[in-house]
């Protein structure tokens, strides 16, 4: 972390030759912006499924649905982002990802307005998160990756699913 | 093995006396000691003199090396250790049972056939020290049987003694079962000592300690805390520690059945004896044992197998899954459609045996509260002669079954209203005196099937609680402002409050206050209820009502809007559709529902949840009474859409707990719903300003 914000602050871009960003990614899409995440952390794609609003829980929190009878979480990353949402369409899926949280794994869906495809994405191709200013924090970024002229937003899904909620685990009594 | 002397006569005797000058020469006390003690008995038969030798030369050699077998052959310890268990519990059981009727040979038999099979099993997997133990017991009770010495007091408690021995010598072996670092294995010498003490012929003792001296036996236990043996020391101890294991055994990932300390964590299922007509003669001959185990402790569980507890809540699981995928195709529009005979008749087919499957495997998962309450009497058997009060127990409906998570969740509670009943409940022998109370006071410990609830009740016959008493403290405590006004059962409830305790002294059972707060904490996440029933002078009653399994409620599915919500209906107490005036405001805020005279507070769903109704009207809407921390509040839903059993989970880590849900199932149709908790539900409007 240290060492990417100090290369962000000189405004070098520094792609390191054994870069652990490098792999596959899913490249997906939220609104007009295309995002990537890894490809180890997804489970699985499936459609829209009926979705249970759960009461008092953050708008981005859609609620839950049945997965093969296990009750799943789904988060709408655009409401949490901020941006405007998308209504759903025929592409519109929901990507069910492995989150790690405090030693666990659980599974948590996210919406997402369409799949593009799985990229391979070199470490060449892949540039620090650049600084936007003080007003804008990217905290749930890795990188960027340029691929065949396309931008792809690197997604930390880990710490994207979890900054907020991390205080909700760890104050998470019983069940 | 040492040259073995000439076992005849006077070559014993030669050969103890040179042994004794060796050990004396060399400084090894313990040798010396076993030497001159034997020395004394010139009448010791064959079998005690290859006892003595194979001590001696333990003595002479220090400990043993651990066992070849533990490392050789791991599944032959495992089955060992579980069987060796559930030996231990019946012996338990049927002392007990000689307690209270000495002259119950059957039991006598059982106890001696347990310690001669456990014997037998160490003896080939060469546990030397379990095998000696066991053979001493055995040796003891060879003599009662034989009419030679009598089970009372100090006898049993020896015997029972042995048997906690054994339970601590398993441990050892358990943990390095499972390559944790194992403990350092109790020492027996000084069990061994007080077993041979008896055999020898002390006989008065025994008479010495025999009923109207209760507290001979304590006075004993107490010098032996001073001495190096640790055994002695934790003789009250096992009981509670095999308690706190096994409600913590679930937890545990790795071979559940192996750690979980006491035999209940292997479900016996008995399949085919209720069903098969048994031609063969085998089974019915078996059959007789099995209905009647408090009488034949050993035997009776042949047709039966062990079955890994992990795999038993999977099966369950599964079959809960089973049960939502066969409704989820009998209710598939498409299908539903074809309107093809044979294919209904097919479905609906389907639809028995997966009931009858359910109903199967949720049977599996049931035991008998036999194992729990006999725990329970040890208990009360310990404590009484370490208070110091004659107790009798009253126990009916231990063949009562239920979840085993639960019967498991339930033995602490239980243990610490069966101590507080003893503690607090029960007086000293001179109070009940001046009474005209009998001078053996009573414990009871009563379960029975209820409507898809066990009760439980736990009581005495002593003094009752003292509303002043709990009053004046709650007060002092500042619970209550006042309180005059509250009625008994709220009062009673007052002792749930943590940290209440009305015990003039703390003893080193009970009255620290913690205890009946924890109690009422257990029971509801057991999704249970405690009621209080106590009469000043007379006594206290505390029944529990806890349902007969965790994994799947009766729940009512109620519509709010467009959402669906299930209402578990152990929550339930009336529903009712309002009619004008029933709901009024207090101050335009808070809701009151005036019902048959009573005044309720309410609570609507959808404001609660923030949900669009489909009427805000309440006459178009259903009241459904329900009960939250001990009060009746009024929550009010759109409709009432049907009735389902449904399979409990949990929303998950990536959400937060939300007050007043409890989790989620999924409904006939697939789709998730919500379990609502009463409690949460109704707390967040109206807890807040609540006394306590």
């Amino acid at each position: 972390m240290e060492a990417m914000t100090a290369a962000a602050s000189n405004k070098i871009p520094v792609p390191m030759a054994g870069d652990d960003r490098a792999g596959k990614y899913l490249a997906f899409q939220l609104g007009k912006e295309e995002y990537a995440i890894r490809v180890l952390k997804v489970r699985e794609i499936i459609g829209v499924q009926e979705i249970t609003t759960v009461p008092q829980t953050p708008d981005y929190i859609r609620g839950v649905f049945n997965l093969r009878g296990k009750v799943i979480p789904v988060v709408d990353l655009q409401r949490k982002f901020g941006f405007a949402t998308t209504e759903n369409n025929a592409r519109t899926c929901i990507v069910v990802v492995e989150v790690a949280s405090g030693g666990r794994v659980m599974l948590m869906g996210i919406l997402v307005d369409a799949v593009s495809e799985v990229r391979n994405i070199a470490a060449g191709d892949i540039e620090d998160t650049p600084d936007f200013g003080r007003d804008v924090s990217v905290p749930y970024l890795l990188g960027v990756a340029k691929t065949k002229g396309q931008v792809n937003l690197l997604l930390d899904i880990d710490s994207a699913l979890q900054t907020h909620e991390v205080e909700v685990l760890s104050s998470m009594a019983v069940s | 093995m040492m040259p073995g002397p000439d076992v005849e006569g006077e070559g014993w005797q030669e050969f103890l006396g040179d042994l004794k000058q060796l050990a004396e020469a060399q400084g090894r006390a313990e040798v010396s000691r076993l030497a001159t003690e034997y020395l004394a008995q010139p009448e010791a038969s064959l079998g005690d003199m290859q006892q003595q030798l194979v001590r001696l030369q333990k003595a002479c050699e220090g400990r043993p090396a651990p066992p070849a077998a533990l490392a050789q052959d791991p599944e032959l310890v495992r089955d060992f250790i579980m069987e060796s268990r559930e030996h231990l519990q019946n012996i338990e059981r049927s002392m007990l049972a000689i307690e209270n009727d000495p002259s119950d040979v059957e039991s006598i038999h059982g106890t001696f056939r347990a310690f001669h099979t456990i014997k037998g099993l160490a003896g080939f997997l060469e546990f030397s020290v379990i095998q000696e133990v066991a053979h001493e017991v055995e040796t003891l009770l060879d003599m009662a049987r034989n009419h030679q010495i009598e089970l009372t007091g100090s006898t049993v408690d020896v015997i029972l003694a042995s048997a906690d021995h054994l339970n601590q010598q398993l441990m050892p072996l358990e943990k390095t079962l499972l390559g944790e670092p194992a403990p350092e294995a109790p020492d027996p010498e000084e069990l061994l000592a007080r077993i041979r003490g008896i055999l020898r012929g002390d006989k008065a003792a025994p008479e010495a300690a025999a009923p109207e001296q209760i507290s001979a036996p304590v006075v004993t236990t107490v010098e032996a805390t001073a001495t190096p043996f640790p055994l002695n020391d934790e003789q009250p101890a096992p009981v509670a520690k095999v308690d706190s294991l096994a409600v913590e055994a679930p937890k545990a990932p790795a071979a559940p059945a192996a750690i979980v300390p006491a035999p209940p964590a292997p479900v016996e299922v008995r399949p085919v004896e209720a069903k098969a007509p048994s031609a063969s003669p085998a089974v019915t001959a078996q059959k007789a044992p099995a209905g009647n185990t408090a009488q034949a402790p050993s035997g009776g569980s042949m047709s039966s197998v062990k079955v890994d507890t992990g795999k038993l809540d999977y099966l369950v699981d599964m079959v809960g899954e089973l049960v939502i995928a066969q409704s989820l195709v009998r209710h598939n529009p498409d299908l539903v459609a074809l309107k093809n005979p044979s294919l209904m008749r097919t479905i609906s087919q389907l639809g028995r045996i997966t009931d009858e499957v359910q109903k199967t495997a949720m049977s599996m998962r049931m035991v008998p509260l036999e194992t729990l309450f006999q725990k329970m009497i040890r208990l009360v058997r310990d404590l009484s002669r370490k208070a110091g009060k004659q107790i009798e127990m009253d126990i009916a409906g231990e063949d009562t079954e239920l979840d085993r998570n639960i019967v498991e969740a339930l033995a602490d509670p239980l243990m610490h209203m069966v101590r507080n009943s003893i503690d607090h409940g029960i007086e000293t022998s001179t109070q009940r005196a001046a009474t005209d109370k009998p001078p053996v006071a009573k414990v009871k410990l009563h379960a029975a099937h209820q409507a898809g609830y066990i009760m439980i009740t736990v009581g005495d016959d002593g003094r009752g609680m003292d509303r002043k008493k709990i009053l004046a403290k709650a007060r002092e405590r500042g619970l209550v402002e006042n309180g005059d006004n509250l009625s008994d059962n709220d009062v009673f409830n007052l002792i749930f409050e943590p940290g209440f305790s009305t015990a003039e002294q703390v003893t080193d059972i009970s009255g620290r206050g913690v205890g009946m707060d924890v109690v009422k904490r257990q029971i509801q996440k057991l999704r249970g209820r405690i009621e209080i029933v106590s009469v000043l002078g007379k006594g206290t009653e505390f029944t529990l009502k806890v349902p007969l399994t965790l994994a799947i409620i009766d729940g009512l599915i109620v519509g709010v809007g467009e959402e669906r919500y299930i209402v578990p209906i152990f929550a339930i107490k009336e529903m009712l559709r309002p009619t004008p005036g029933t709901l009024s405001t207090v101050e335009g805020r808070a809701e009151i529902a005036l019902i048959r005279g009573r005044v309720l507070p309410v609570v609507r769903l959808y404001r609660r949840f923030g949900v669009e109704p489909k009427s805000r009207d309440p006459e178009q809407s259903l009241i459904i009474i329900a009960e939250a921390r001990g009060r009746d509040f009024c929550l009010v839903v759109d409709d009432l859409i049907g009735k389902q059993e449904v399979v409990i989970k949990s929303l998950g880590d990536g959400i937060r707990p939300v007050p007043g849900i409890a989790g989620g199932a999924i409904l006939g149709d697939g789709r998730v719903g919500l379990i609502l908790d009463m409690n949460g539900v109704f707390s967040a409007d109206d807890g807040a300003n609540r006394a306590a």
